[in-house]
């Protein structure tokens, strides 16, 4: 038995596993990284598409935080499209099409500069613990490696079982096998294990399918790079289709709902609501006539077609007659029959907001693991959790992200405080400020904290610093002032708008029946000094700033909204207390023991606790505060 | 007891003496504290009126009782409860509550019975604010639409357009987040209209208020006139008692002088006023001055001619500006009034049973509310917040305003509307609902 020792242990290498092993090692850690399979690093499971609405802004935080999966993006990005693209940066999503091999390989070549990162191959059979804390792994051929952390992150596949009509198979994903004890250790710690679905759709032949017969979707004519270090996206960009499921295919699929696992009972477990299956689709929506599928390309060489929408476990014969029965799809073969998969998952209401279990030291987990879907979720999550391992062994503070400071912390704040009985999802309107947390401010809300930490890469540092710096003087462009001479107001008037009283940039573009790009527009000859606060701004940075002028007034309301709610996040819950405070019912008291809330923001988020039981427990807690004040002045 | 939660006791009925008097214990003690008054080896069933004899500590008997127990979260409060009704001796239920007290039960705050049960989630802010305004009501019609409001008929009218709200909010929201699925889940034109009708409800909702705030506080009205008048003889025939002075002597009256009586199913404040006229004494002048303010703050205005001198344009004049007036001829024994005026002889009751028809059907087209109304400041204020949110957010959809954005007002909206039953709350309203009940509600 050797005899391995390092400071953090990342269990997988996917997209969760990928950023806490680069993070530690950044941060000077020794990280080994254990995977079944070194080839399937960084490989995507599912869709070959990295981001999209509210997604797009978990890459964009991860970029700004220090991690990859925004580099990995802009080198394997064959089609570049920012949903959401006529609303404002608040709720745009930036989304890429991605070429599956190039991806992976990308991911892989990122990791290899690591100097502190060691890559395993091998499959990890247990976790090791003394007392409270974790002290490492055990793998299957009797291996020890021992460290002062652990993050899991094994994604769907703890105890997998993939369904494919009757068909059962052991595996988390095709072709490759399960983790079968790993879920005994986190049991035998005390944590409680649950089961979750997702699911997979067909892939099919490129060369079988009639493009004549599809609608085309193309990408943005400019594609916009996810992460602040690429100045120009270099892959070749390609086009996706749409095609649309009709009446007949509907029809197969309600005669056959009984082969299909998740209706014949075969799976138990509860399966995404947000990313449904073609038969829950039909089921559910059964008064729409049509259902939408996005045809994706693999990859530019890859020979596959990515069926987006019709996700299903149905048997092979009803796959073939329903991707048959689409238009273009008359002769299609299938090459991968689409399939569901079901998993352990670790409620993460037994997590602390550091994504530590609670009371186990040392043990984190992140991504699927955590019951959470998508690539984007499990590497901010993959992120989190390496920086927070980073930071308990070197003693340093946890990093906490605020629910009014990124997306990330949004969701970890959901998981740990609302747990989860379906894969969760994020959604910009899980978000209560969300006008705060657009792609465009990205960089000043997040990258300051990396680098405090010390994971923000010098180039990343230094193109922040300028962008910040840029965008902040365009932001004085607001308080330029328009009087209503002869000159301005015709050339205002040019532009369509009507100039009577002096006003300043800022207060015209908070006009709504103003057109932007009319304005700036015309402003190029008649007032440089706008067109000067604006020069050398990308498209976006240019497209951040000006939103940011015209709705400060809704940007305002939030910050001071979140202020406000900051007050509770703030009051912090001492660990030991009771809640058994006189006036609150037992179910209250049993809620709030069992959450245990870090801060009285946390037990206000727990379901079932009234407003009014949050006033008592603040009431509580400031009299505390004062008591403890008073005492301070007692004595002193 | 040993449970930090702790276990309140009080009367619930007034002090004095009565037929019965009830005793309400509430939190985790409150069966133990029963077993070991009663001296019992078990609990009374639940919810069962059972027959108790209460010992003190010594074993001397203190009273027989019917013991009722209320298990949690089934009670009024959402805890474990337990009524006693003793005899109704205020000096029994004093000791009753000493022996409780040494026993380890706290005697609870005012308000603090209800208080529990709007942090256990039994009661809204609405309907606690109701138990407090249906125990306090004089009349009839007070007490009807204190009962309606606790039903909930307030809370579900609010609720209603919550959902409403929340309707448009959660498609607006799933056409921000799914925009790329294919589907449409709401129009414009249709959110704009499904809110034009949450702000129709709305209205109404607010126009409750005016209606509300008079019936639950009651009216002040103001007896208005010149010297002689008969002001103060109409006073006391209202009031049905000799409460004014009345003389012969013009100037009678000078300070005002209140009586409260029931029109309309308000309790309706009368003041008789001094007369007004130029030309008296100090005392007087002073008088005349109080009689215009509380003319000018009133509700409601009786205005008294003298029918032998007519309507001059000094009354004319001083009626100008008042709120709500009711011209009454006097003296239509002496002289007639003009045809279609109010007429009545106060000395010898001609024409009253017209004159309280007129009052009473003027109160009630005009001020009463008997269901479903807003009573208070903070419910006002509430409605009025949810309403210019809403207008702003129907102002953003005409305006072409990006669903973001909108969707910040709505939440306002809704956010408002939760402060009026209390689903949002904050540490301050809740101190002031709960500081004016008394002790054992």
């Amino acid at each position: 038995m050797s005899a391995l020792g390092f400071d953090i242990i990342v269990i997988g290498g996917g997209h969760a596993g990928a950023e806490a092993a680069r993070v530690a090692a950044r941060g000077g850690a020794r990280v080994a990284m254990i995977t079944m399979l070194r080839d399937a690093i960084g490989r995507m499971s599912c869709n070959p598409a990295i981001g999209g609405l509210a997604k797009g802004n978990l890459v964009k935080e991860i970029d700004a935080l220090g991690g990859l999966m925004g580099e990995a993006t802009d080198r394997a990005g064959i089609q570049f499209k920012v949903l959401n693209r006529s609303k404002g940066p608040a709720v745009q999503g930036p989304r890429a099409q991605c070429d599956r091999d190039l991806y992976a390989a990308a991911v892989q070549s990122i990791l290899a500069t690591e100097p502190n990162l060691t890559i395993l191959e091998g499959s990890v059979a247990s976790l090791t613990f003394q007392g409270d804390s974790i002290t490492g792994v055990v793998l299957a051929d009797r291996t020890s490696i021992s460290a002062r952390a652990v993050v899991v992150t094994t994604g769907t596949f703890l105890r997998a079982l993939m369904h494919s009509g009757e068909a059962k198979t052991p595996g988390g994903r095709f072709g490759e096998p399960s983790a079968e004890t790993i879920s005994d250790s986190l049991r035998a710690a005390g944590l409680e294990l649950g089961r979750l679905k997702t699911g997979t759709p067909p892939r099919v032949e490129k060369d079988s399918v009639d493009y004549a017969l599809l609608e085309e979707a193309p990408g943005d004519e400019r594609p916009r790079p996810f992460s602040i270090l690429t100045d120009s996206i270099d892959q070749l960009q390609v086009l996706c289709w749409l095609t649309y499921t009709a009446e007949p295919a509907h029809e197969l699929i309600r005669a056959n709902l009984h082969r299909a696992p998740m209706y014949s009972g075969q799976i138990a477990a509860t399966g995404p609501r947000y990313c449904p299956s073609i038969e829950d689709k039909v089921v559910r929506f059964a008064e729409k006539p049509r259902h939408q599928i996005f045809v994706e390309p693999e990859g530019l060489r890859h020979p596959w077609l990515y069926m987006n929408g019709i996700s299903t476990s149905l048997p092979a014969d009803i796959q073939d007659a329903v991707v048959r029965s689409l238009p273009g799809f008359s002769q299609a073969k299938i090459a991968r029959y689409g399939y569901a998969v079901e998993y352990d998952f670790v409620n993460p209401r037994q997590l602390e907001p550091t994504l530590q279990a609670r009371g186990i030291e040392g043990l984190y987990l992140a991504g699927q693991i955590n019951g959470t879907s998508g690539y984007e979720e499990a590497a901010a999550q993959g992120f989190l959790a390496g920086i927070n391992a980073l930071q308990s062994i070197r003693g340093g503070e946890p990093v906490i992200l605020r629910r009014d400071q990124a997306y990330a912390g949004v969701m970890v704040d959901d998981l740990v405080t609302q747990g989860t009985v379906e894969p969760y999802r994020m959604f910009t309107s899980r978000a209560e400020h969300r006008l705060l947390l657009g792609c465009d401010s990205v960089y000043e809300r997040l990258s300051p904290i990396a680098e405090r930490i010390g994971v923000l890469d010098e180039p990343r540092r230094r193109r922040v610093e300028q962008r910040i710096s840029r965008m902040n003087l365009a932001l004085t462009a607001g308080s330029i002032p328009l009087r209503p001479d002869q000159e301005t107001v015709a050339w205002l008037r040019e532009a369509g708008i009507e100039l009577t009283s002096q006003t300043t940039v800022g207060r015209l573009l908070q006009r709504p029946e103003i057109t932007v790009a009319r304005l700036t527009e015309a402003a190029a000859d008649a007032l440089p000094q706008l067109a000067e606060r604006f020069a050398g701004l990308s498209e976006e940075e240019t497209e951040g700033v000006l939103s940011r002028l015209r709705y400060s007034g809704y940007i305002e309301r939030q910050l001071r909204e979140a202020e406000r709610l900051r007050d509770d996040e703030e009051l912090l819950i001492p660990a030991g207390i009771s809640f058994e405070l006189p006036g609150l019912s037992r179910e209250v008291v049993e809620k709030l023991s069992a959450h245990r809330p870090h801060s009285l923001g946390h037990a206000a988020r727990i379901p079932g606790i009234t407003p009014a039981a949050v006033a008592l427990v603040r009431m509580h807690l400031r009299r505390g505060v004062r008591k403890s004040l008073s005492g301070t002045e007692q004595a002193s | 007891v040993t449970s930090r939660v702790d276990t309140i006791a009080a009367p619930a009925t007034p002090a004095g003496r009565s037929a019965l008097a009830i005793v309400r214990i509430d939190g985790p003690a409150s069966a133990a504290l029963l077993r070991a008054i009663s001296r019992a080896e078990v609990d009374p069933e639940v919810r069962k009126a059972t027959f108790a004899r209460l010992w003190d500590p010594k074993g001397e008997l203190l009273d027989e009782c019917i013991a009722i127990r209320y298990e949690a979260p089934h009670s009024f409060t959402g805890n474990d409860l337990v009524e006693l009704t003793l005899h109704g001796n205020p000096l029994l239920v004093e000791r009753v509550l000493d022996v409780l007290v040494r026993q380890g039960a706290r005697l609870a705050e005012p308000g603090e019975f209800s208080e529990r049960a709007v942090l256990n989630g039994k009661l809204d802010l609405v309907q606690a604010e109701s138990i407090a305004e249906l125990i306090n009501a004089r009349t009839a019609l007070q007490a009807k639409l204190s009962l309606s409001n606790l039903e909930g008929t307030l809370s579900r009218s609010a609720e209603a357009v919550r959902s409403t709200l929340l309707d448009v909010i959660s498609r607006l929201e799933a056409a921000l987040d799914f925009s790329e699925e294919g589907y449409e889940f709401i129009k414009r034109d249709e959110a704009g209209a499904l809110l034009r009708d949450a702000m129709f409800r709305l209205g109404e909702m607010a126009a409750t208020y005016e209606r509300g705030r008079a019936t639950s506080r009651g009216l002040e009205a103001v007896i208005l006139g010149r010297p002689n008048a008969g002001k103060s003889t109409l006073l006391n025939r209202l009031v049905g008692t000799d409460r004014a002075i009345v003389t012969e002597l013009p100037g009678t009256t000078r300070d005002i002088v209140r009586e409260t009586i029931e029109i309309g199913g308000l309790p309706v404040t009368l003041a008789d006023t001094a007369g007004l006229r130029a030309g008296g004494d100090t005392v007087e002048e002073i008088g005349i001055a109080r009689a215009r303010a509380a003319a000018l703050e009133a509700d409601l205005v009786i205005y008294l001619v003298d029918a032998t001198e007519g309507m001059s344009s000094e009354d004319r004049a001083e009626i100008a500006g008042l709120n709500e007036v009711l011209v009454v001829y006097n003296k239509s024994d002496l002289a007639a009034a003009p045809a279609d005026e109010l007429s009545i002889s106060a000395q010898s009751g001609l024409g009253f049973e017209r004159l309280l028809q007129s009052l009473d059907s003027l109160v009630r087209s005009r001020f009463a509310a008997s269901e479903g109304a807003l009573v208070n400041e903070r419910q006002r204020g509430a409605v009025s917040d949810c309403v210019l949110a809403v207008e702003a957010a129907i102002a953003g959809l005409d305006s072409g305003l990006d669903e973001e954005l909108v969707l910040v007002d709505l939440y306002a909206a809704s956010t408002a509307l939760g402060r009026l039953t209390g689903a949002i709350t904050n540490d301050e309203v809740l101190g002031q609902i709960f500081g004016s009940f008394c002790i054992g509600k």
